[in-house]
């Protein structure tokens, strides 16, 4: 019976073509609308490592001014200083931790033929690479060890790689940064980061770091970081005093790997603090965080107002494309009145109108699901047009397109519901008088 | 007219009625919002910066290598730039308008006062900046080069004169005196006189509180062994001038690298691509949304002329003129759109208040819904036209016609 | 009260003309109670749709109620129809989203009417057929017979001159035909020109006159009227004997 309604239903759009018509690009561009910047948000927000998310925690510790938050709604500094970030380090209290921070470097490279150029990298503790498991493509990380002992070794993004040795194994090479020669010990594979999560104080969706570089070898360059420096109070003059000063300007995250594991370490970041107040630091209430990374997320908005008013909007002209729809096959379903009478007459049951209705409506919304799926991609390039730094996440997954098709069958099949309602309503008899 | 019986026939078939009527309430809560959102955004990106854009470009020099002398190299780029054919004025600055990234500090009138009295974005510069920013000086004097002090970087900036915005200077002093008045920047001692006010700077961040409030520091300062540098060319030469400068600037010093060269215009593109992109995206949606519904007002009017044209058919046997039939379909189209925009108001006002709530958003200004009542009758009275049209077609003799 | 001669109807599409009344010429005199019959495809609803102002005629004379129509625009004959003829259809042709109320107040409208005067006209043409009391019913909600007696209230609401018929009873039964004919009868007592298309032979020998239309041309033409009822006061006969 399925394939007879089918056949029926698409015959029956074929000979309205232009009420079919409306209805489908109907369909299709609520669809294609809700499904842009649905993608974009959902990639946007969505768990970037799932399987340890909730495992992995970005610390903040309140040093600010006793008269003035750091935010307005008394969240604490979303930064920590480096005298913070190096006890943190020296206790070791976590299961991985590594203080971080982005730096611009020279990049000279051997090949005459290449001219120098700045790169953007992150200075971190070999933890860096055990808690956000980026994958390697030569090497591996640095290790404990040469944290302790400043070496000068580096780990290279993909990218990076590619411009310096043409995607070739450089592990055991060396590269020349602001005029000092590292050595390679491993290349990264493309790291397909949507947001760039573990540093979010710039914005989550800008390039991705190039190059990384043990903190403590990093720290020896007394260069202050490339992202956001903020202090309450100057510093005072001269890189020493920048050190021992209250500014923040690095990220700090740790891994827990137990609920018990995170109890015992706020404990600590709670006694480490009071500890501090004791030195004079610390002025304000007692407001230490420890968020994990959909929180951090979140707190951060990576997805950012824009794009969840443009998805309310959306959803907003998805309801009226589906209104639209409603109107249209009402009108279509009700001219055929007469052939209802008629097949019922014949001995159709209401659940045989009723399947043959809701068919029609399903093939409506499969054809705007396809149109739709069309539409989408070009909005999401249009979207990548519009916003050059969103390329990551507007981008078709197939769980996505997936959803698009569904969404858009679900959509029409509710639109046709009350239409075929009423169309089941038609008595036997009363459309054959003549 | 006889709007009381269309509406009694219309009430016996809500259905359509709602349907249109929905349609037409989201339309208008939709498209006075996204209007709204769209004006704040063209408002915003119509400020001006208070700087020359047109004939404007900054770039960065980073020195690599042990032994590269930041100061050196600073004073020979801009005795090179300012010899440069085309070239009206250089100077160094730390950042710019609308360019996202700069420092900012706080300004008291107190020595240790507890609070700020406002705060300000810090241009570092030399006596060339008024002319190479092209802004407008409006009391006192630009710096002189003996004022441009030499500071290492991560030393404290302590600078004895300051030049600021007017909107700075009204913050601080409101009755518009600040010319020759103290301020503190920081905490503590010494302070700066103010011997200059320009008439307008904005901060390098848009979406700042208090983005007029900009102050001028003198002091040659590079960023470790980076330097940014601002220059203003001859109108129409900019980029000739930018390629030529790369060139020779690269050429001058191999030790260092010049990148993000950027002319004002490319910043302010930048600066403003959110902006821009949220002002189109909704425009889309808005012709979008009126396509649809104007669409689904010409189906659903298609429908009812079709559906009644015997009915229309006797309407003029029984004396209607063509033009009573047009003003039956236009008056029943009034009435349907009027009650969706009843119903849109409300919806437009909810989602303004749900804007207001979750993104602290202005409400939404009165005379938004009137006008989209307006737009709204004017599409759905277009959009019933040619349907109405058609009604008025049919000829009177369909009234005998056998059924 | 209407005079058509020699008219002609030619309906052309670019293939073919089909002449569907040739040479047609009759006259309809004030009261008279005139029956239009012929078989199927004969003209007669051609007649009807010209003598209603339905539709135009292509050559010959028509005059209704002493007005040329041949020189009327659209907005004229429509203005001619509302004020001059009531109409009674077949199929009723009530308007089903609207009371009866409503129903009979579709032309009064048109007529540019003050309101109190038009509740007054509906009130008292319902009540003729003795349907005031549902006034506020909507169609649906009625027997054939007696939307039949709401579509003669809303055709002569308007105090019509004449009243045109179109197989009124065609969709009744006999019981409720014979109402509708009754009533008829009695407004055509009251003094309105009435002229009726039927294909049934029983019905036109009701009416005081009749005309055959075969191929679009009148072969019968009876000027004498018949009187049913003698003792009924016969304006029609009255007329036509002044007339002729």
């Amino acid at each position: 019976m399925f394939t007879y309604y089918l056949q029926l239903g698409i015959r029956s759009l074929r000979r309205n073509p232009i009420l079919t018509l409306l209805m489908v690009i109907g369909i299709a561009l609520g669809i294609a609308a809700s499904m842009t910047t649905l993608t974009v948000m959902y990639l946007m927000g969505s768990d970037p490592i799932p399987w340890k998310s909730d495992k992995l925690f970005y610390v903040q510790l309140d040093n600010w001014g006793v008269d003035d938050a750091f935010y307005d709604d008394g969240r604490p500094p979303d930064q920590v200083t480096y005298r913070d970030a190096k006890a943190l380090m020296e206790a070791g209290k976590a299961d991985k931790q590594s203080a971080m921070f982005k730096l611009n470097l020279p990049v000279q490279p051997e090949n005459a033929e290449i001219k120098p150029f700045q790169s953007l990298g992150r200075v971190a503790y070999s933890d860096f690479f055990g808690m956000f498991e980026p994958e390697f493509a030569f090497g591996g990380p640095w290790d404990r060890r040469q944290d302790a002992e400043h070496a000068r070794v580096v780990v290279l993004g993909k990218d990076l790689n590619e411009k310096l040795f043409g995607g070739a194994d450089s592990v055991g090479r060396t590269v020349r940064l602001s005029g000092t020669d590292y050595t390679i010990v491993g290349v990264l594979a493309e790291w397909n980061l949507r947001a760039k999560y573990y540093d979010l104080t710039n914005g989550a969706f800008n390039d991705p770091d190039e190059f990384f570089m043990p903190y403590t070898t990093g720290m020896d360059l007394r260069q202050r970081s490339t992202g956001n420096n903020s202090c309450f109070r100057s510093p005072g003059d001269g890189w020493d005093s920048y050190l021992d000063s209250d500014c923040v300007w690095q990220q700090f995250w740790v891994q827990l790997d137990s609920p018990e594991r995170v109890a015992e370490y706020k404990g600590f970041l709670d006694s480490y603090v009071n500890e501090q107040k004791k030195l004079g630091r610390f002025e304000r209430p007692l407001n230490n965080r420890l968020s994990d990374v959909n929180t951090w997320m979140a707190d951060q908005r990576v997805v950012s107002r824009d794009v969840e008013v443009q998805t309310g909007l959306a959803f907003a002209f998805l309801a009226v494309c589906l209104v639209n729809t409603i109107g249209l096959l009402l009108a279509k379903f009700s001219r055929k009145a007469g052939e209802i009478g008629l097949r019922r007459a014949l001995g159709a049951s209401r659940r045989d109108v009723f399947a043959q209705y809701i068919i029609e409506s399903g093939v409506v919304g499969l054809t705007g699901g396809v149109l739709g799926l069309l539409l989408t991609g070009l909005g999401l390039i249009g979207v990548r047009a519009l916003y050059s730094q969103y390329k990551t996440v507007a981008q078709l997954d197939w769980t996505m397109v997936l959803l698009t098709v569904v969404l858009a069958i679900v959509a029409a099949i509710i639109a046709g519901l009350y239409p075929t309602w009423r169309a089941c309503r038609v008595q036997p008899a009363a459309q054959l008088k003549i | 007219m006889e709007i009381r019986p269309i509406f009694s026939a219309l009430m016996r078939s809500k259905v359509s009625m709602v349907l249109i009527g929905l349609q037409v309430a989201l339309t208008l809560a939709i498209v006075c919002n996204a209007l709204f959102i769209i004006s704040q955004r063209l408002e915003q990106m119509n400020r001006p910066s208070g700087m020359n854009e047109a004939d404007t470009f900054t770039f960065g020099s980073t020195g690599f290598g042990q032994g590269f002398d930041a100061f050196a190299t600073q004073a020979a780029d801009l005795a090179l730039l300012r010899q440069m054919p085309g070239v009206a004025a250089a100077a160094p600055t730390n950042s710019m308008p609308l360019s996202g990234g700069g420092w900012s500090t706080g300004v008291s009138l107190q020595p240790q006062q507890k609070t700020p009295t406002t705060s300000t974005t810090i241009y570092i510069v030399d006596s060339h900046a008024i002319d190479a920013f092209d802004t407008q000086l409006v009391a006192g004097r630009a710096f002189k080069p003996e004022e441009i002090e030499r500071k290492d970087f991560g030393d404290r900036l302590q600078p004895r004169v300051v030049i600021v915005s007017k909107a700075l200077g009204d913050a601080l002093f409101p009755n518009g005196d600040a010319l020759g008045k103290e301020v503190y920047l920081g905490e503590g001692p010494p302070t700066a006189t103010i011997v200059g006010v320009v008439d307008r700077l904005q901060q390098p961040w848009t979406n700042s509180d208090t983005i007029e409030n900009a102050m001028l520091v003198p002091a040659f300062m590079p960023y470790g062994t980076s330097t940014r540098y601002l220059v203003r060319t001859e109108p129409g030469r900019r980029d000739e001038v930018m390629k030529e400068v790369e060139v020779k600037l690269a050429e001058a010093n191999t030790g260092r690298i010049i990148g993000r060269m950027r002319s004002m215009e490319e910043t302010r593109r930048n600066a403003y691509s959110q902006d821009r992109a949220m002002a189109i995206i909704l425009g889309v949606v808005i012709v979008a949304l009126l396509g649809i519904t104007a669409l689904g007002i010409v189906g659903m009017a298609s429908f009812w002329v079709a559906q009644r044209t015997r009915q229309i058919g006797t309407r003029r046997a029984l004396g209607a003129t063509k033009a009573d039939i047009l003003r039956y379909f236009q008056t029943e189209n009034f009435i349907i759109t009027t009650f969706g925009l009843v119903l849109g108001a409300i919806l437009a006002y909810g989602f303004s208040l749900w804007l207001m709530d979750r993104y602290q958003s202005p409400r939404l200004p009165w005379h938004y819904v009137p006008i989209g009542f307006l737009c709204l009758w004017a599409l759905g009275q277009l959009a019933v036209l040619g349907p109405a049209l058609r009604a008025s077609r049919v000829p009177p003799a369909v009234a005998t016609r056998a059924v | 009260m209407l005079k058509m001669t020699h008219l002609q109807k030619v309906y052309r599409t670019h293939l073919i003309e089909t002449h569907a009344l040739r040479d047609f010429s009759i006259h309809v005199r004030e009261g008279e109670f005139v029956a239009v019959t012929g078989p199927s495809g004969s003209g007669k609803t051609t007649f009807l749709n010209i003598a209603g102002l339905l539709e135009e005629f292509t050559g010959g004379e028509f005059r209704l109620d002493g007005v040329d129509v041949a020189g009327l625009d659209d907005n004229a004959r429509s203005k001619l129809r509302n004020e001059k003829i009531g109409f009674i259809f077949q199929s009723f042709n009530l308007i089903p989203d609207l009371n009866l109320f409503d129903n009979v107040d579709v032309p009064l409208r048109y007529r540019g009417f003050a309101a109190a005067d038009r509740k007054k006209r509906i009130e008292e043409s319902l009540s003729r057929v003795g349907l005031a009391s549902r006034m506020k019913h909507y169609p649906s909600e009625l027997s054939g017979g007696q939307q039949q007696r709401v579509a003669i209230a809303r055709a002569l609401a308007g105090s019509p001159r004449l009243l045109m018929a179109d197989e009124p009873t065609g969709n009744l039964d006999s019981l409720m035909a014979r109402g509708v004919m009754e009533l008829l009868e009695e407004v055509n007592r009251q003094g309105t020109t009435i002229i009726m298309v039927t294909h049934d032979p029983e019905l036109a020998a009701r009416a005081q006159r009749n005309v055959h239309v075969i191929d679009g041309q009148v072969t019968d033409f009876e000027e004498a009227p018949k009187l049913r009822d003698p003792g009924a006061p016969a304006r029609g006969a009255e007329a036509v004997a002044a007339n002729g």
